[in-house]
């Protein structure tokens, strides 16, 4: 028992001891978080700005497009069963692509945006950092995702998270719509049906 | 911007020092010829309760990884319902990955809806969180309570839950994080994701990248506790800058000897068997028990709120509704 005391004692002293130091004021630099940073599209030369404003463009011409077919469906309650969230994604996912047919690779990610975002992770990732990034993408249960655009991404498949330093610099996307990597390639996802919109080869150095 | 120094971890801990349990083999249980479970260890192994059951606490049970329908799912599910007689909890916070392998409607039933009927008939609460195997369309599903959104708070009594969407922390969830936190006057501030920003975890380990997104706005705002999950075991970090840490990702899967041995990160770790949390907030404490497969405890302890910085200005979210009753989700994103 005395041991137990001493060994709490002991432990609550080294606890106040590291609080007194890890409880200092926040360092200055943490004052602007993340989400107030100013939109990164702000200091781009003027020639990057637009390839990325025009490329944004073409994506919310997808979600606009997508919205219209999706307000015609009937609405997915916030308390759905399975069974109507299964039947509302495959519906959406079979309009979409009919409404798509014969969209090709490359519509959205031009040669010009799929090289900003290659500068981009090029620029953000060196080092050991390009390592953990790369091992972490490659290492994901991806296999068998199809490179195919208007194809589903499968749903047993993983979803690669995003490093959340690298979304803060890549041109910010409308929530329907995601970037996924699978392998060292960049896919962009449509969130509720699992639709393949575009993907880039190599966007990951 | 000062954070005070006043919080002070005081940890009961341990009952059962040093690891417990045995290595758990993932195969099936035994089974009878007509498909019931045969009674196992875990379902003889008696309850020991260790939280206080103050009156008006709130009480909750946090697992995670818990999509697989296996028998040790199940048979962990056995326990939580069992403690669930001494430890009445309301609700169930889910770390993600709630559905490994597909998410079919049959997908619902094998691997929540079958292992949790029991709690889901006693109307027992599911909040989820979204991981890396978990398609968006799971915040649209009714028992999994997200309101539609992939990020959203709820209240009971005086403590906030804030469910984030780690695999995809994008400018609009960091920017309705920090709104919502800065009118947040709640007594405890808690976050559930999937993706631990500490870990001692061998195969993944700390989420570094999101840990320096999410941090700054964790300390800036007084976030008191994070659970996560992603790691298959259970972990509770030392405190980082003041936070609290904990990592309950075995309810369903577990990653054995996945704790870097030595990890200065670690305070306590489990990685012998599956496990969940039981938490119980009463004031200004938050006292936790984990409890493995076997029915052992593996951990418990109570944690003392860390001092607010300041009550937030035009606070909209009020930190005093009864115990137990909920305040509606906060602002889409
Ligand atoms: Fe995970």
């Amino acid at each position: 028992m005395k041991h137990k005391m001493n060994r709490t004692t002991g432990f609550v002293m080294g606890a106040l001891v590291v609080f007194g130091l890890t409880f200092s004021p926040v360092p200055t630099i943490a004052q602007q978080t993340a989400g107030q940073q100013p939109d990164p599209l702000e200091s781009l030369p003027v020639k990057d700005r637009e390839i990325v404003v025009a490329f944004q463009e073409r994506v919310k011409d997808y979600t606009k497009m997508r919205e219209a077919i999706e307000l015609k469906m009937p609405k997915l309650a916030k308390e759905s069963t399975p069974e109507q969230i299964q039947a509302h994604k495959t519906e959406l996912e079979k309009r979409v692509r009919e409404a798509r047919a014969g969209a090709k690779r490359g519509e959205l990610f031009t040669p010009g945006i799929a090289a900003f975002i290659r500068k981009t992770i090029k620029s953000e990732y060196k080092g050991r950092e390009l390592v953990e990034l790369r091992e972490a993408v490659l290492e994901a249960d991806t296999k068998g995702v199809p490179l195919r655009v208007n194809y589903t991404y499968p749903e047993s498949k993983e979803l690669v998270e995003m490093p959340p330093t690298l979304l803060l610099k890549l041109p910010q996307l409308p929530k329907q719509v995601r970037y996924r990597f699978v392998g060292r390639n960049m896919l962009l996802v449509d969130r509720e049906n699992g639709l393949i919109v575009d993907y880039m080869l190599n966007a990951l150095p | 911007m000062k954070r005070t120094a006043t919080s002070i971890l005081i940890l009961a801990a341990l009952v059962f020092g040093g690891l417990v349990g045995n290595a758990l083999a993932q195969k099936p249980a035994p089974t009878q010829a007509t498909g019931e479970r045969v009674a196992t260890a875990a379902t003889a192994a008696p309850v020991n309760l260790t939280l206080p059951l103050k009156t008006d606490s709130v009480r909750f049970l946090a697992i995670g990884d818990t999509g697989t329908g296996t028998e040790q799912q199940k048979e962990l599910a056995d326990v939580m319902l069992r403690y669930r007689q001494a430890f009445p909890y309301e609700f169930v916070l889910m770390m993600g990955d709630n559905m490994y392998g597909g998410e079919k409607p049959a997908d619902f039933k094998l691997k929540f809806e079958n292992v949790y009927k029991q709690l889901l008939d006693d109307k027992v609460k599911f909040y989820a969180t979204l991981g890396n195997h978990d398609e968006s369309n799971q915040r649209f599903y009714k028992d999994f309570n997200m309101n539609g959104e992939e990020f959203y708070r709820f209240a009971k009594g005086n403590t906030a839950f804030y469910s984030l969407n780690s695999n995809y922390m994008d400018k609009r969830q960091l920017k309705w994080l920090e709104e919502e936190l800065a009118k947040d006057a709640s007594d405890w501030k808690i976050i559930f994701m999937h993706h631990p920003p500490y870990s001692s975890g061998g195969k993944h380990g700390s989420s570094s990248a999101l840990r320096e997104v999410v941090e700054p706005i964790f300390l800036k705002y007084g976030v008191n506790a994070v659970f996560a999950g992603h790691e298959h075991f259970y972990e509770r970090v030392k405190p980082q800058k003041g936070i609290y840490y904990f990592i309950s990702g075995a309810g369903g899967k577990l990653r054995p000897g996945d704790v870097k041995k030595g990890s200065p990160l670690t305070e306590k770790a489990f990685d012998t068997d599956m496990s969940f949390m039981l938490v119980e907030v009463a004031g200004d404490e938050l006292h936790f028990q984990v409890i493995s497969r076997t029915g052992q405890t593996v951990d418990s302890g109570v944690l003392t709120r860390q001092q607010p910085k300041a009550k937030p200005l035009n606070a909209s979210h009020p930190s005093a509704a009864p115990a137990g009753q909920e305040q509606g989700n906060a602002a889409k994103p």
